[in-house]
């Protein structure tokens, strides 16, 4: 089947080949001084290190582990995270523990280790997903890079303090010792 | 300046001869046309030296080592079987031929007069001269080259291209 | 300057002839070199982009991005000088010096400021001085030799890809060589002489008696066959990155390959010094008839400048061209047209004009 081309009659002036020219001339000289004499914040690259680009909702960057207000993670070391990774690189080590200010006695699971190794990690976001308690977030922090390997193993205390700085919040890095009761049960 | 030019042409000229490689051959061939170059404008023609170095350097020399690179003889080539007879015959005939014309340019009028006249400069010759001298002097020749010119051209074209 | 020659044990006539060739090549070169910042960064503005601006003098100072030629110039140093193991070595060598050389060469003509008295003795400023009678016809001369560079590099590098690109490079410069020295001649014509300083004197300062008025139609097959002469885009045969990897230059490194982009640069500088001089009354400052010297320099220089930026301007306007269309243009449009040109000219001053 043949496509018959419709062929564009030149006139005598874009024949000349010079006006043309000319006119593409116009062209790349527009964007050259409307390039020039944009701030460097309205161009469209952005200069990285700089200025670093807003990422859209619902972007999955370096995970968060959660924290209470007082610091405690929420995390209860279910492994229903480590159970839906499809990449394997969460493992999590429970511990038991109780307190009176907080579990009134009763014995209660937390991470003792939460461990994810970055360079398996493939954002899925599927922990995100499947955890109960809403204790692991996928942000919007890109730059997770390292010079060597062993820092890309994200521990319990990296991972609660990834986004500490963008929040504003302390760096932790031991569980605390709450003064009051986080919440009655109810039974 | 006029021993530098002159060992140019020469050692130009030789290592043209002497050298296999047939690109190398060229490129100092190059050489002893800009020696040449370098003479006339020694003897006061400027024009005639530009003229060298714009017909002979940069046309005819790059459409010969052109035509070279586009046959493309990466190897170089055996020399035949030596012939020693022909070769000192062609060394004698070439020595005859250049002590002739040596002793010509010797017994010439323009010699003579430079002789007379002592060692002064001759002007420069700029390129209304020439074109004076082509265009009133030597109309003739001049036509007559042109037509020439033509005709070889026409007859290079007749003769690569068969089906016009 | 008498008494600074005899300092120097050297005569004035001689120290000046130095200090031009010093201003001459110096500039020329450093011109280049900060054209290869400005064609980068030109033509990254030209396409929305932003270019080379992050090269800093010590990490810190970062005037837009110029210390890019520096950082430049050190990275190619500091390469290690390959040479392919099949490559004829001594013209490997040579060949980027073959390239080098006729494209500085040539700016040795052309006049870049008014010639001045001082002391009774007039100094030009030009390299050669006028009534050298080479005048024009050197430029031209020298831009023949200038294939040899490509020719030579393309040759001795024992490449395909540098063999074809050398090979159309070389066809292009000479096929459009005619056609440029056709225009050129016909401004011989119209001038009455064909030494620079002459051109530029009957062109005067009115920029309606400039020869880009007179001759549009020889400026543009001039302007045209000077881009096939400089290997520049949009007729850049010798390279051609898209088909024949870098073309003649593929197997130069390090120092080698850098001295083969600033020729190609100087090239370029000294193609526009000679349409400035040409067409556009060279060292002539518009509408003002007796300009000082530093002024005069100053105009030629703001001239210079703009037609390598046009250089580059038009490397991002016009596509590439295909072999064939090449050819088709040199020979059956610029040739005709240049003649025609020539042949008009010679007609309009039998007539008186």
């Amino acid at each position: 089947m043949g496509v018959i081309v419709k062929k564009v009659e030149l006139s005598w002036l874009d024949r000349t080949y010079v006006w043309p020219v000319m006119k593409g001339m116009a062209i790349t000289f527009e964007h050259f001084i409307k390039q020039l004499f944009t701030a460097t914040s309205k161009r469209y690259t952005i200069q990285y290190p700089e200025m670093k680009k807003e990422m859209p909702e619902g972007y999955r960057g370096l995970h968060e582990l959660k924290r209470f207000e007082d610091g405690a993670i929420k995390c209860v070391a279910c492994f229903m995270c480590q159970e839906a990774c499809p990449a394997r690189c969460i493992s999590i080590e429970a511990e038991e523990f109780s307190d009176l200010n907080i579990t009134q006695g009763f014995e209660e699971k937390r991470p003792a280790i939460f461990k994810i190794d970055m360079l398996r990690c493939i954002y899925c976001g599927m922990c995100e997903e499947a955890c109960p308690k809403d204790a692991i977030w996928l942000r919007k922090d890109y730059e997770v890079a390292a010079y060597d390997r062993l820092s890309m193993q994200f521990g319990k205390w990296d991972l609660m303090n990834t986004y500490a700085k963008a929040d504003g919040k302390d760096r932790i890095s031991q569980d605390p010792t709450p003064t009051v009761p986080r919440r009655t049960i109810v039974m | 300046m006029f021993i530098t030019f002159a060992l140019i042409t020469l050692l130009g000229a030789l290592a043209m001869l002497l050298q296999k490689n047939v690109i190398v051959a060229g490129l100092c061939m190059v050489a002893t046309f800009f020696g040449v170059a370098g003479l006339f404008v020694l003897l006061g023609n400027p024009v005639a030296a530009a003229l060298q170095v714009i017909v002979y350097t940069g046309a005819i020399m790059v459409l010969v080592l052109f035509v070279i690179m586009m046959l493309n003889s990466h190897e170089e080539e055996k020399a035949e079987a030596s012939r020693p007879v022909q070769r000192w015959v062609s060394l004698a005939l070439v020595a005859a031929l250049a002590l002739g014309s040596v002793k010509l340019v010797l017994a010439s009028s323009g010699v003579k007069a430079l002789n007379l006249n002592g060692a002064a400069l001759p002007r420069a010759t700029t390129l209304q001269n020439v074109g004076a001298a082509l265009f009133a002097d030597h109309l003739l020749g001049f036509e007559v080259v042109g037509l020439l010119l033509l005709a070889a051209m026409i007859g290079a074209v007749a003769l690569t291209k068969r089906n016009l | 300057m008498d008494k600074f020659a005899s300092l120097l044990h050297l005569t004035p006539a001689i120290l000046w002839m130095v200090i031009k060739v010093v201003i001459v090549f110096a500039g020329v070169m450093s011109l280049a070199a900060i054209f290869t910042w400005v064609e980068r960064r030109g033509s990254a503005m030209i396409q929305d982009r932003i270019g080379p601006n992050r090269a800093a003098l010590f990490g810190k100072i970062r005037i837009i991005g110029l210390a890019q030629i520096l950082a430049d110039g050190i990275k190619m140093f500091f390469k290690e000088d390959l040479i392919p193991t099949d490559a004829n070595r001594k013209l490997f060598w040579l060949a980027p010096f073959l390239a080098f050389v006729p494209a500085l060469m040539g700016f040795a003509i052309i006049p870049f400021g008014k010639s001045f008295v001082s002391g009774g003795v007039s100094y030009h400023l030009s390299v050669l001085d006028p009534g050298n009678g080479m005048g024009m016809l050197y430029p031209l001369a020298i831009g023949g030799m200038a294939v040899y560079g490509v020719l030579v590099a393309a040759w001795s590098s024992n490449n395909k890809w540098s063999i074809l690109g050398g090979m159309r490079a070389s066809a292009a410069m000479v096929s459009y060589e005619i056609g440029m020295s056709l225009a050129v001649v016909s401004i011989f014509m119209t001038t009455g002489g064909y030494d620079p300083s002459e051109i530029i004197g009957t062109q005067g300062h009115l920029p309606w008696n400039w020869n880009i008025v007179h001759q549009p139609l020889g400026f543009i097959v001039f302007f045209t066959c000077l881009f096939a002469e400089t290997n520049r885009l949009p007729f850049d045969f010798a390279e051609g990155e898209s088909e024949i990897v870098a073309g003649f230059n593929t197997e130069f490194g390090s120092m080698k390959y850098s001295l083969m982009a600033l020729a190609e640069y100087s090239h370029m500088m000294t193609a526009s010094a000679l349409i400035a001089t040409l067409y556009f009354g060279g060292w002539q400052v518009p509408f003002v008839k007796d300009p000082t010297v530093m002024l005069s320099v100053a105009c030629f220089l703001v001239k210079l400048v703009f037609f390598a930026w046009v250089f580059v301007w038009i490397r991002w306007t016009v596509p590439r061209f295909r072999y064939d269309q090449l050819m088709h243009l040199g020979w059956k449009v610029m040739l005709p047209m240049s003649m025609g040109n020539l042949v008009f000219h010679a007609w309009r001053m039998s007539q008186g004009h």
